[in-house]
This record gives C-alpha cells, structure tokens and sequence, in this order.
C-alpha cells in the first residue's frame, strides 16, 4: 500500500520536478534561503505548522494572563466556584487539535515520500564520509580536488553515502535535506536545484556564493569542522568542472603543481594538520619537512618511543628517504605513529595518485610560502610575517 | 504549637525533622519524608554541577571560531557531561525521587511507601550511580553525547565511557525502584475512603510515571549493559564492522528514552495540576480528563520512539507510522493545557511564587509542546533534525517545563517540608529572572535551529554569531536568578516565618497535618474528602494559614 503510494508520487515527481523551476525563496524569520524543488513543501508545512501554533499560543496565553489578572484574589476570604467540567467544551477541545494534526501529519507524509524517492533518471555522486572530512566521488572516476559538493543545476543528484568509522549526516539546509550516514550501509539522499550559485567560477572566493553542507550527526572531536561549500554549476559549466577534477594536475608544470594542487589538497587535512604550529588532531606541517630530514626535531618520538624519525628515516633504514615516509604516512598512515597523536587517520589509498602525493610533499618542503590557512603566498616573506 | 488538623492530631513539638537527631539518624533513616529531603539536597547540588558545565558550553559559544580557553575536545566533554547530569541525575529523579518521596505517602493519608527500607536502597543506589559518574570524569571524562550512541561510543578514546555507562545502569534501577515502590504504595496503602478518584491528581501523574519507570528503564538497563560489553569485550552488536547494527542502538535507547521524557514531565504536569487548583482556590477543570490523560500519555509514549530517527534510515513506512502516532501524544498534552487554562476561570487566584511558576510552566509546555509539532511532522523533521531547534523544543519541555514545575512546587510545599515561609517577595524576582533569562536564552535557539544550525557544534558558521550573544546572556540571567532562588530559600531555613499547617489554603491530606509533618505523618487516620473542594477553608489571621471552617456546609463531592 504504502510502497504503491511512494511509487505513484515518485514518478510524478521526477517528471513535475524537471519541468518546473522553482524561485529561490529568500530567508525569512524562521527558515534560511530555500534552493531546491522540495523546499517550497518543506517551507508550507512548516508554515503551516507555525501559524496553527501562533494560533494556539496566542490563545492559551491571552487568556492564561487575562484570567490572571480578571481573577486574582483581592482579600483572603475569596472562594472561587468555577464549572468543574463542560462536556462539549473537553469534547470540542480534544476534536478541533486531532483535526488539524491529521493535516499536519498529511501534508508532512507527503512531503516526506518526495524526500526519500529519487527520481529514476538522478545523477549520482558517492559520498563518502570519515572523521573529519568529506570526498565526493563523481560517475566519471573523478573525486571533487577541493573537498566542496559541486553539483549541475536543473536536474535531480542522487548522493549515495558510505561511512569509514563512525555515524555522520549530510545537511544542506537550503535544499531542507539531511541523512544520517551508518557505517556498514549505504545511505540515499536526492535534491533538484535550479539555481546556479552565483560567482561560483570568480577565482576570488570572496565572490563565491555557495550552500552549506554540514556533519548533522555528532562524530566527535572535529564535528563542526566537518564542512563543505556546495556549488551549483549550469549543465555546461559543470560538464568542464568535471573534466578538469579528473585531470585538472595534468596541466600545472614544475613549481606550479604544489603552489597550485598543494593548497587545493590540504584542505582535506586541514581538519587534522596545521600550519602553523597550533595543536590539532595531529603533528603541525610547521617544521615537519626539517624533522624528517635529519634535521631539528628529528629526535621526535614515534611509536610510543620505540623509534624516531631519525631511526626510522635515511639511507639503509625502513625509509631509504623522507619522501618515502612521507608517502607511507599518506597510504599506511596506521603504520608509525607520532607521539603523543592516536592512531586516527584515515588512509588516502585509491584517493591521491602519486602526482597528488609529490604536490602535497613539495608544499611541505616550501611551507614558508603559504600562510597560515594554506594560501600561496609566494616567496620572499618570511616565516615571521605569516 | 498547637495544630488546626481536623484529624485531631495531638499538639507535639516533635517533627520529623527533630524526632532523632544525629548524622545517623539520617543515613540510616527510612522515614520517606527524610529520604526525600536528602534527595532534594542530591539533585540540587548536581543540578549546580549540571548548570556550570552549561554556563561553560555557553560561554564558549559567545565566539564562533577557536578559543584558547577550552579546545573542542573539551568543548564536547562539557556538552555531554552537562546533558548526562541534567537527565540521569537531576529531572529523572528530581521530583519523584524528592517531591515525591515527602508527598505522595501524605498525601494519600499513609504513614509511609510500601517498602521503606527498597525507598533507602533507591537512594543509596542514586548516590552510588552518581559517585560513578564522578569516577568517570576523573579517570578521563567521556564525549559521547548523552545519547552514547554507537558506534562512537564504542571506539572514542575517552576512558570515561564505561564507568559512567555503568553509573546511568545503577540509576536506572534507583528509578525502577523509586517506581516500584510508588505503584505498591497506591494500590495498598490508600486508607479508608480515598477512592481513585479522590487522589489528588499529582498521586495520578505519579502513578502513570511508575508504571513507565517499572516498564521502560531495564530496556536502558540492558541496552547499556550490551553497550559495555562491546566496548569492553569486543562483541559485536552494534558495531557492524563486527556484524552489529548502529540503529538497533538508537531503537534500544530512545524505546527507554522516549518513555523517559514522560517519566520527566507527568510529575511535573501533576505538581501544576496542584498549584494551579491551590493557589486559584477552586476546583480543577476536568478533573477525569486530566487524569486519565496522564495514564494515556503513559501508554501512548511507548508508541512513538521512532520520531527519534527519522533520518538514521529505518524504512520510510515505520517513519510515516511513527509520525502518525506521535500526533496522538500530542493530544493527551494539549487536554492538560485546555484543563489548566479552564481551572483559572473565575478562580480567586493568588499571583505568589509557587503560582508564578505555575503560569511560567504554562507558557513555557506550550511552546515546548508546540513546537513538538513541527518535528513529529516527517519532512519538516528532515530539516530541522539534530539542529538547534531540537535543543531549544527539549530544554522548553525539559528544563522549562519539567524543572520549573520541580521548582514550583519546591516553592509550594516549602513551608511544609521545613516550617517556614520563604520570602515572596525575592521569589517573585527569582522567578522573573528565570523566566526572562530562560525564554531569552532558548528561543533565539529555535531561530539557529531553523536556520540551519547544527547541534554540539564547537565552531560554527559567522552568521549565527549573534543568536548565540543573545542566548548566552540568557543564560547569565538564568543563573542569576538561580542564585538568587538558592539564597532566599537557604535564608528562609534560618530567619523564615514559621509557617502555618496551611498557608495555601490546599485541601489534600498533606495540609492537615503540622508543618513540617510529625514523624509518622498522622497519629490518626485522618478524613479524606474531596481534595480541591474548597469551599469549607478561612483564613485566620493570627496563624496566617487558612483552617477548616467547622461551620461550612458539608462539601459534595463532584467529579
Ligand atoms: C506535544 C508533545 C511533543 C511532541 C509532538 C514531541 C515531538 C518530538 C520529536 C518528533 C522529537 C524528535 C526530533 C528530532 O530529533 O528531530 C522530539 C525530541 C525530543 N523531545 Fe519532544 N515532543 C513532545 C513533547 C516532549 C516532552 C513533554 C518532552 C520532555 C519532557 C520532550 C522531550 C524531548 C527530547 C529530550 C527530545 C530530543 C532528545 C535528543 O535528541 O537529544 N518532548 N520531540
Ligand atoms: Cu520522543
């Protein structure tokens, strides 16, 4: 019964949502910009919702404070002989609420069975969520190089999401979505947007006009920090987006790969690695290429204080050189741990190719050329001035 | 001192408060009156426990990004501590482990529970759940939200997960207890002439939350128990990466924990049942309404957990029976409400504290209950979900509703339990400082919540930075006047006005006996009537508490 009924919705729903563009509904008191097909449901519903409370609110506390002040005892001697029942009064009362929750739940039903039917025709992104970073993997193979959700406009996006550790949930308010992401299950979640993001291709992200995605379900230390940008590109646009994601480190040539991929990379370990020195998740990239060089910090302890870098690294050793261990550390990252840091990084394995890998170790052997948040910052200023 | 009791009890100095004397006397004690005040005092002191983490989580989240002060992993220790001591030790417990316990024997006109010694082992079983938690947060605290879902509370690394899981198990059985004991009591103790429906209605509230407490908590127990032996034992249940199911958690939990928000607010409605009807002189509206509610909520509640995890993937056909279902708890509550609203009706309603707290916890359940809705209905829950509007619809229901009712009828039976009047004047205050600072604090969280803020957030997007501002300052304000609250209340034991038998003017069995109560409650049995006719009271000046009228025409019992 129930899945006639989501089957019967859902096809009409594919077909109404493409041929029908929605206006962006801009924010108001309660609800934030409203983007996707569902949202003008969600936002009358809710409405709907509210104005029955304001309703009752208004009711009830109008004349809680009406009779409070009508009725209040001047004088010791007063004894109040109030009805004690109305039967049509407590029937009407009882009724008149059961009434409107009916339509309450009605009109969240079916909103609901267009939230969780994709349309047949979606095109699906892989999610896939670790502690404390999001990757979103694309049909052609490509894997979105700066972390944020970049979608085409004007056509339904099915997310089909995967946990590595622990619970996690997507939620772009603007499109009013959210699920849950349980390790050991596949979780769906479909929106339509019509509406390209402004500036979405002004190099300068100041212009950049975007969605929020958040981590809705607590997965603990960097919760909050589990954030992307979502972009919403025309068809067109998102069609070359999508071709450079696959090969878009082809073309940087010599010092271009870590000045440019470099920083584009580190945000997926930003949420982890500093730059700066600060303390985090794990070591700070401030000095790092120094200590497994040989050089100051290399007495650093690894592996409970089993060994250290300069143990461990150099002709001869487990690592013939620092780049070797610096690759491992991206790949086998359980292998050899730092001290005091737990064992909590995720494998990049099947994430970054080898080009990625020597973008991200030659933007550890120039970090005085970024600054604090990754930006390429050029040579010529020194660590000081960062 | 002489008493006005109708029930002819003998004038005594004796109280139960000095009828042994000695730190003994008090630990070992199996008087309900005296239990009740040591777990006054217990949750009173973890609710201050509870609210310095709050004002920690709080004040952090003046600032959006980073701060030195406190890191996030802090921050999340904060957060979780502060919602597992607000609901394990304070609400659950909180009125009928204290309230309950002083009132509900006298009030039903019995000299005791039905197992008193059970009554002092629910206590010590509190004490010991707490000490655990204490242990818990020396031997390295614990992050996992109050919710401990897994699996991440089966593989962080705070060590604080399986001592504290351990201390909410044995609270737990405090509670089933406490239940027990209170399900017996009203089956067989009631003494001769009290009726059903002669309980005064917080004797019903009590009684639907036993029956919940009795049913619900050993699915906490066990649910736990499975949780512990994960974590430690490597057996795999929840965790499906050794072939368990993280959504048979979040079953288990809120199958206890949403019965367990009941357990938290039937007290409270039945305390607001009674200050409303004391303090408007009059008789309650609907009364078999309200009472028979009280025990449909109790069933209805063990119906609708699934609201809990509309988005956590369980089959769209068990959201949209679980939306359905919730609606009908719903209703139960806005009967309550409609009842309460009727009672005012042409009553002679005196605007002290306890009633203050009476009209607060009105205007505060209506919103809490309110905004309920939007999150039963399933694809506005989509949206709002595990956002600040959650929060803000739980701490209306909890901490506005539950805990002001606790609050309320401290204030009301006050006078009972200690002999002396507290000052109205600063109570008045006190409560429109908490009042204010709560709605300022906990209504911008709707607006975060709505507009997309995310809950245990440590940082979080600039935009929301001034709702945040605004509900932090709500929350100083709400402390303030907790303080104040805690300073009258503690002058009011030493410089206090004795208090009369009957300052209210209450007709339940609890007003015929002395303030504070003989040892043995009554020293005859005393006359059970209807408990909110009171038609037959005066006022007499010189006790400054109302008494009986031996002249007033016999009162007719009318529901
Ligand atoms: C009119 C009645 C009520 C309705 C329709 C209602 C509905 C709901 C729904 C659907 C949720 C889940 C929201 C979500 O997580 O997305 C929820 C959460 C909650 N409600 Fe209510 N509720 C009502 C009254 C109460 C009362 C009386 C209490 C407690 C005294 C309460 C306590 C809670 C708590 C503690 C949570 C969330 C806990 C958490 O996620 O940490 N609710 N409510
Ligand atoms: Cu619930």
């Amino acid at each position: 019964m129930i899945h006639l009924l989501l089957q019967a919705t859902s096809e009409s729903q594919g077909q109404a949502a493409l041929s029908t563009s929605v206006p962006v509904s801009p924010a108001d008191f309660w609800l934030p910009e409203g983007a996707s097909t569902v949202s003008p449901q969600v936002d009358f519903a809710f409405q709907f919702v509210m104005w029955i409370s304001y309703f009752f609110f208004v009711l009830v506390i109008g004349l809680m404070v009406y009779f409070a002040i009508k009725y209040r005892q001047r004088g010791r001697e007063v004894y109040a002989r109030g009805p004690s029942h109305h039967t049509m009064l407590e029937l009407g009362w009882t009724i008149l609420p059961t009434i409107l929750c009916v339509f309450m739940f009605w009109f969240g039903f079916r909103g609901f069975i267009d939230l969780v039917t994709p349309p047949q025709n979606a095109y699906q992104i892989d999610v896939t969520a670790q502690k404390w970073f999001w990757n979103f993997r694309y049909p052609t193979g490509a894997t979105s190089a700066d972390s944020h959700l970049y979608v085409p406009a004007g056509r339904p996006v099915k997310l089909v999401m995967r946990s590595e550790d622990v619970l996690h949930a997507v939620f772009i308010p603007a499109f009013r979505v959210k699920k849950d992401i349980v390790p050991g299950r596949y979780g769906t979640l479909w929106f339509q947007t019509d509406h390209v993001t402004e500036g979405w291709n002004e190099s300068d992200p100041e212009k950049q006009k975007f969605h929020h995605l958040f981590c809705a379900e607590y997965c603990g230390k960097d919760h909050s920090k589990m954030y992307a940008k979502v972009f919403v590109l025309p068809q067109a646009d998102f069609d070359l987006w999508l071709e450079k994601q696959g090969r878009w480190m082809d073309e940087l040539k010599g010092d271009e790969l870590w000045q440019v991929a470099g920083p584009k990379l580190y945000g997926r370990c930003a949420s982890c690695h500093t730059l700066n020195g600060g303390a985090s998740t794990g070591p700070t990239w401030q000095g790092l290429w120094t200590r497994v060089s040989g050089g100051a910090g290399s007495d650093g302890k690894l592996d409970n204080g089993k060994e250290t870098y300069a143990s461990l690294i150099g002709a001869g050793k487990a690592f013939e050189n620092p780049e070797t261990y610096v690759r491992n550390s991206i790949l086998n990252p359980g292998q050899h741990i730092v001290v005091p840091f737990g064992n909590v990084m995720p494998t990049f394995k099947g994430q970054l190719n080898d080009k990625a890998i020597d973008a991200i170790i030659g933007m550890m052997k120039n970090l005085d050329q970024f600054d604090a948040k990754g930006k390429f910052i050029g040579s010529g200023v020194t660590a000081a001035a960062k | 001192m002489t008493t006005l009791t109708p029930s002819g009890h003998a004038a005594s100095t004796d109280n139960y408060l000095t009828f042994t004397r000695g730190i003994k006397s008090w630990m070992f004690t199996l008087d309900h009156k005296r239990i009740g005040v040591m777990y006054l005092i217990s949750v009173l002191a973890s609710f201050f426990v509870g609210g310095l983490f709050a004002l920690i989580v709080r004040t952090k989240l003046l600032t959006p990004g980073e701060v030195t002060w406190i890191d996030a992993d802090q921050y999340n220790q904060a957060f979780t501590l502060h919602g597992a001591i607000m609901v394990f030790l304070v609400i659950i417990p909180s009125i009928p482990g204290a309230l309950g316990n002083f009132v509900l024997p006298i009030m039903l006109g019995a000299k005791d529970v039905a197992f008193p010694r059970l009554n002092l082992f629910s206590y010590y079983l509190w004490i010991t759940g707490a000490l655990l938690s204490v242990y818990a947060l020396l031997a390295g605290g614990f992050d996992t939200g109050w919710t401990f879902y897994t699996p991440y509370s089966t593989s962080t690394e705070t060590a604080g997960v399986i001592p504290v899981v351990m201390g909410v198990f044995v609270l737990g059985f405090s509670s089933i207890f406490t239940g027990l004991n209170f399900v017996v009591t009203i089956h067989k103790l009631r003494p001769p002439g009290m009726t059903w429906f002669r309980m005064p209605l917080l004797l019903w509230a009590l009684y639907a939350t036993a029956l919940i407490q009795v049913l619900a908590t050993p699915v906490l127990g066990i649910t736990l128990l499975l949780l512990i032996i994960e974590r430690a034992f490597g057996i795999g249940i929840f965790d499906p990466g050794m072939g368990g199911d993280p959504v048979l958690f979040q079953h288990f939990f809120w199958f206890y924990s949403h019965p367990a928000v009941y357990i938290m607010i039937l007290p409270g409605m039945g305390i607001i049942s009674e200050i409303i009807a004391v303090h408007s002189h009059r008789q309650i509206f609907g009364y078999r309404f309200i009472a028979f509610s009280s025990i449909a909520i109790a069933v209805f509640s063990f119906l609708v957990w699934g609201h809990h995890m509309f988005t956590s993937g369980q089959s769209p056909l068990m959201n949209v029976v679980f939306s359905f279902i919730t609606f009908s708890v719903a209703i139960p509550s806005a009967i309550k409400v409609f009842n309460w609203l009727a009672t005012l009706y042409k009553g002679a309603i005196a605007l002290n504290t306890a009633m203050l707290y009476g009209l607060a916890f009105m205007f505060l359940f209506t919103i809490g209950g309110l905004t309920g809705l939007p999150l039963g209905t399933l694809n506005t829950d989509i949206h709002l979900h595990d956002t600040y509007f959650v929060v803000a619809h739980f701490h209306y229901v909890m901490m506005g509703s539950a805990l002001i009712a606790m609050i309320g009828g401290i204030h009301h039976w006050w006078p009972k339990m200690f002999g002396v009047m507290f000052s109205e004047f600063w109570g008045r205050i006190g409560c429109t400082l908490v009042f204010v600072g709560f709605n300022v604090a906990f209504f911008t969280q709707f607006m975060l919540g709505s507009q997309g803020m995310p809950r245990r957030y440590y940082q979080y997007q600039p935009e929301f930075q001034t709702y945040h501002i605004v509900s932090t300052m709500g929350a100083y304000c709400m402390a303030l006047g907790f303080f104040l609250t805690g300073a009258y209340l503690l002058h009011s034991l030493f410089f206090g006005k004795k208090a009369p038998a009957n300052p209210w003017g209450g007709r339940s069995l609890e007003w015929q006996c002395t303030s504070p109560p003989p040892h043995d409650n009554f020293s005859t049995t005393p006359s059970v009537g209807n408990p909110y006719d009171f038609s037959d009271l005066r006022w007499n000046e010189a006790e400054q508490g109302y008494e009986v009228d031996p002249n007033a025409a016999p009162a007719k019992d009318t529901h």
